[in-house]
């Protein structure tokens, strides 16, 4: 039987990472523009193509995909801010129903990726990204990993990494946490917030990009799976939506509960599983479990 | 807005009242079939209009309700033979009941928390209709009889219709005097502020939970309405999909007003029968021209369509 | 009275007015002396448009057969096409567009189950044949109602039933383990898996039921290779088939046999390619109702015929579906003769009991019948080579009910 849970625990805390590394570029998204993204699955399910027409017809090594596709949905997301949400929030008088207006807009552009993936017939079928590195499985004990759910866990924990100390120690990092604090005092001191609104989004999407050449190998690409949104959004819900390692921590608690639900319940249970996770959480710690004491906001 | 309806308002319900009972005498049953839907979802989306547009509260959870309204509805019909009339307001108050109690950790949750704290209600619900085999049948879904109101048979579009159209002025009238009342203002008030409704006096919480109810008992008995003219429900009708078209319904359509959600009912609903017959040969970019139509209709007119048009007839 | 008023009054009007204009004075709508209009209906968009845009146009091009060879008693096949995107309340919106505005003979459409389910009330109210095109449509055609006819690839009480068979009396399975979707389609092979192994004596150690969109497999295979099952036979749809065989090999279970019913391979070299193991293929075998290899020779005219048609066009795995239906449509109207009625047609296809070429069994109905085809072959790949198992397999049309 402990076999089977470490098998159960070990595959939970990658898929956690799975969901961990859609749930950052979430989680930026939110700190920057108080929005929630719900095409942040999209842009992850469009890395992962980028990184297939990369690798397969650009014929470009694999470790030059990452940069590849990073920087065509950077360009995407930064695009989306500048134009789109941008024009939403000018036009608009200041409130709550600007947030909503902006979430539809996201609505509307994983609308507009997926129809624009769909219509590229090389997509109908369900199609895999080629592992970055195809080798035996690896034997940890009883426990058996794959070489790709190394590089994920690894690059789940590395990402946030990089980013705790971009946004700690480099000039752009801390700029970016200004605007997000208080953009009007961020304005005086001579921050471009508009440009730093930009910037977040882009860095927020090349990390979604990222993730999806990651996670394609594990998760298979349709035009649909981004549909795993939902399990990131829980991810992000239960660190608190503030914190990058609350991210991380989400993710993989997220991940075990659902194998440990799998293996104990029933297998039928596991998809209710992280909504149940999500309201439990809430109810018991509205702030999520990583966000420290409620502060404030600024009225 | 403030005071009670004005006469010229309560005129086009006596117009939609009319239409109801003229329409069905010559259209043919397809488009009574799409005018049935779009009635249904003009109450669902009135309801989550206003706990969204009127009260502010970022609630994601109406479409559980809307669920609770139509198995509810009818289950009750089938298993216990209970008729329309009180297996609906049934139904509707069981929705709103669940919504009242949803409404107590509701409040204590800030925007995002709320958000994604209903959805997961929603999705959390979608399962149970999936997997309670026993009352549900679960994925085969139900096959509705058709209802009975007052001895008269309901099951066709051309006999639901009118009776749709009723349930729709009825809801429309108590939505108007609903958001002109002093419950209305309190909505209004804590929406834009929070902090200056609690200094007014205003019962912040409270309002908040009975708006949560109020919004329920909608859905609850748009689910009803669903009954009247839909033959088969199976738990894929209350997923992610249909919470994200009526949120784009309300926006585009104008938050936080009545022609507004109407307007947004009517488009958004209509936009895929119409996008199916004038794109015929381009069917497979239906999904991308759905963007692109829902990311310029917030860039250009982030209150909506009718909040433009208000905007542009100089009132407010 | 206000402008607006006046305005909508008008409408009103004309409305009217447009709809009493041309009536058709025919029996039945749909039939005048030289023409049969047929409403064709699938997803042609979305995400399931793999499953209906070829065996729609498939179903076109029989139709355009039929007229080349003269029509059917002097009519050409007229044919309408909508969307419904296998969106129930789409289904609904289009059977009832095509019968009361455009007023087709009959309605052919449909290729997902919930959906063909949805429009059963209004068909059989309005007493308008449907004929679905490749949906299983289990609870549709099952308990059979008169105006409803379809399963033409089989039901998924067919796809359960012949996998369990299959496992158990080729593959000599004893104890078997089972993993399906908890939809309805799942539900629905679960019930004749469980009738038929209850039936040949042999024990369901396992049954996993897991989500269409589950992303990781790791319990439910754990839990199947903790109960030592001797055969494993999984009815699910692509992409997990794709997970479930990857973990089957990951957690060293390729000892055991392991069936895939035909929806969650659609094609099997993409399928080997995405698992990217052959060695987990060593002890796979998948199902089909086709009577062949989707290439295979029997297949070939087909796939010619299709490619004369739409040259643009590489046909899915799910093309062929699409004529056994409009075969089954002609043979029908050919059978009522020229005075052809709605419930002449329906008497008709009752009758019909014939070899399409297309599939591994017959198509056939009758007074109680209208699931079309319960057969299904085997074939044994292991990455590279397809191997045709001998025998097709039947469901007895009672087990799981």
């Amino acid at each position: 039987m402990v076999p089977v849970v470490l098998q159960g625990i070990v595959s939970g805390i990658v898929t956690g990472c799975v969901y961990a590394l859609i749930a950052l570029s979430l989680v930026i998204i939110y700190k920057s523009s108080d929005v929630i993204n719900f095409a942040g699955g999209e842009m992850v399910m469009v890395g992962g193509y980028l990184g297939m027409f990369a690798l397969l017809w650009l014929d470009l090594p694999y470790v030059f995909i990452f940069p590849f596709a990073a920087l065509v949905i950077f360009i995407v997301g930064a695009l989306f801010d500048r134009v789109v949400l941008t024009g939403v929030v000018s036009r608009s008088v200041p409130g709550h129903s600007v947030l909503v207006a902006m979430i539809i807009a996201t609505v509307g552009l994983s609308y507009v990726l997926k129809g624009i993936v769909r219509i590229i017939p090389y997509t109908e079928e369900v199609r895999r990204l080629p592992p970055i590195s195809a080798g035996a499985p690896i034997f940890l004990g009883p426990v058996v990993m794959q070489h790709q759910d190394i590089a994920i866990v690894v690059a789940a924990l590395g990402i946030m990494g990089a980013l705790w100390a971009f946004f700690n120690f480099t000039m752009i990092g801390k700029a970016l946490r200004a605007t997000s604090q208080n953009p009007r005092a961020a304005a005086l001191v001579g921050i471009p917030v508009r440009r730093m609104s930009m910037t977040a989004w882009g860095i927020a999407a090349a990390l979604a990009g990222i993730a999806g050449i990651l996670l394609a190998p594990k998760l298979l690409l349709t035009p649909d799976t981004g549909a795993i949104v939902i399990l990131a959004l829980a991810a992000a819900i239960i660190g608190g939506f503030v914190s990058l390692p609350g991210c991380v921590a989400g993710g993989v608690m997220l991940g075990i509960v659902q194998n440990l639900i799998g293996l104990y319940v029933s297998s039928r249970a596991i998809s209710l599983a992280p909504f149940l996770v999500i309201m439990i959480v809430l109810l018991v710690r509205p702030q999520g479990l990583f966000a420290g004491n409620v502060r404030a906001k600024k009225v | 807005m403030h005071g009670a309806p004005p006469l010229s308002r309560l005129a086009w319900l006596l117009l939609l009242l009319a239409a109801g009972f003229v329409l069905p005498l010559f259209l043919p049953q397809y488009f009574l079939y799409l005018g049935n839907f779009l009635m249904m979802f003009a109450v669902l989306a009135i309801g989550l209009d206003l706990l969204l547009g009127w009260a502010g509260q970022f609630a994601f959870a109406h479409i559980a309700f809307f669920g609770i309204g139509v198995y509810g509805t009818a289950l009750l019909q089938i298993r216990l033979g209970v008729p329309f009339m009180i297996g609906m307001p049934l139904a509707a108050l069981l929705a709103g009941a669940i919504g009242l109690l949803m409404g107590f950790p509701a409040t204590r949750l800030r925007t995002v928390y709320l958000a994604l704290a209903t959805f997961a209600f929603a999705e959390a619900a979608q399962w149970v209709f999936n997997s309670w085999d026993k009352v549900t049948n679960g994925p085969d879904g139900l096959r509705i009889a058709a209802p009975n109101i007052l001895g008269y048979r309901v099951g066709t579009d051309q006999t639901a219709f009118p009776v749709m159209a009723a349930i729709l002025a009825v809801m429309i009238a108590a939505t108007m005097y609903l958001t002109t009342s002093k419950f209305g203002r309190a909505m209004c008030a804590i929406r834009d502020s929070e902090h200056v409704a609690a200094a007014s006096g205003i019962d912040v919480r409270g309002t908040k939970v009975w708006a949560f109810a109020i919004s329920a008992v909608y859905a609850g008995i748009a689910g009803g309405m669903y009954t009247l003219f839909q033959s088969f429900v199976n738990p894929e009708v209350f997923g992610f999909q249909q919470i994200v078209l009526l949120l784009s319904m309300i926006v585009v359509g104008g938050l936080g007003t009545i022609p507004g959600v109407l307007i947004g009912v009517a488009l958004l609903g209509l936009l895929p029968e119409v996008m199916r017959t004038t794109m015929r040969d381009l069917l497979i970019w239906q999904e991308l021209a759905y963007g692109l139509i829902l990311m310029f209709a917030v860039m250009f007119m982030p209150r909506g369509i009718w909040g433009f048009i208000s905007a542009h007839r100089g009132r407010r | 009275m206000s402008t607006r008023s006046i305005h909508h009054l008008a409408a009103a009007m004309a409305t009217l007015l447009l709809l009493i204009g041309p009536s058709a004075l025919a029996a039945d709508p749909g039939i005048t002396d030289t023409e049969i209009t047929i409403g064709l209906f699938a997803p042609m968009s979305g995400p399931l448009a793999a499953f209906g845009l070829d065996p729609l146009q498939a179903a076109k091009m029989w139709y355009e057969e039929t007229n080349k060879k003269g029509g059917i008693h002097g009519r050409k096949i007229k044919v309408v096409v909508e969307d419904d995107k296998c969106n129930p309340n789409e289904v609904v919106a289009v059977v009832k567009k095509l019968v009361t505005v455009d007023k087709t003979f009959f309605v052919h459409g449909g290729s997902c189950t919930a959906a063909t389910v949805a429009a059963q009330e209004f068909v059989t109210r309005e007493k308008i044949p449907h004929v679905m095109l490749n949906a299983s449509g289990d609870s549709a055609v099952i308990p059979p109602t008169r105006y409803v006819f379809g399963a033409f690839g089989g039901t998924q009480r067919t796809v359960g039933a012949t996998i369990a068979e299959f496992a158990i009396k080729e593959l000599k399975g004893k104890r078997v383990a089972l993993i399906a979707h908890d939809d309805e389609y799942g539900t629905a092979n679960v019930s004749t898996i469980r009738a038929v192994a209850a039936r040949l004596g042999a024990e369901v150690v396992a049954a996993e039921m897991i989500s269409p969109r589950i992303t990781d497999v790791t319990a439910p295979l754990l839990n199947i290779r903790a109960a030592n099952p001797d055969v494993i036979v999984s009815t699910v749809y692509p992409g997990p088939a794709v997970l479930v065989a990857q973990k089957y090999a990951e957690y060293g279970m390729t000892k055991i046999p392991l069936a895939q019913a035909v929806q969650g391979i659609p094609v099997p070299a993409a399928f080997a390619k995405n698992v990217g193991n052959d060695a987990a293929l060593a002890n796979f075998y998948y199902g089909s109702p086709l009577n062949d290899l989707t290439d295979g020779p029997k297949q070939q005219k087909w796939l010619a015929l299709y490619k004369q048609y739409y040259p643009d066009r590489t046909p899915s795995a799910f093309m062929t579906y699409g004529l056994p239906s409009a075969m089954a449509v002609t043979r029908a109207l050919e059978k009522a003769g020229r005075d052809v009625t709605r419930e002449s047609f329906i008497d008709a296809l009752e009758t019909l009991d014939f070899d399409s070429e297309v599939v591994a069994g017959p198509i056939a109905f009758a007074k109680d019948r209208r699931d079309a085809h319960r057969a299904s072959i085997f074939v044994k790949f292991d990455g590279k080579t397809h191997t045709l198992m001998p025998g097709v397999y039947f469901w007895n049309g009672k087990d799981g009910l």
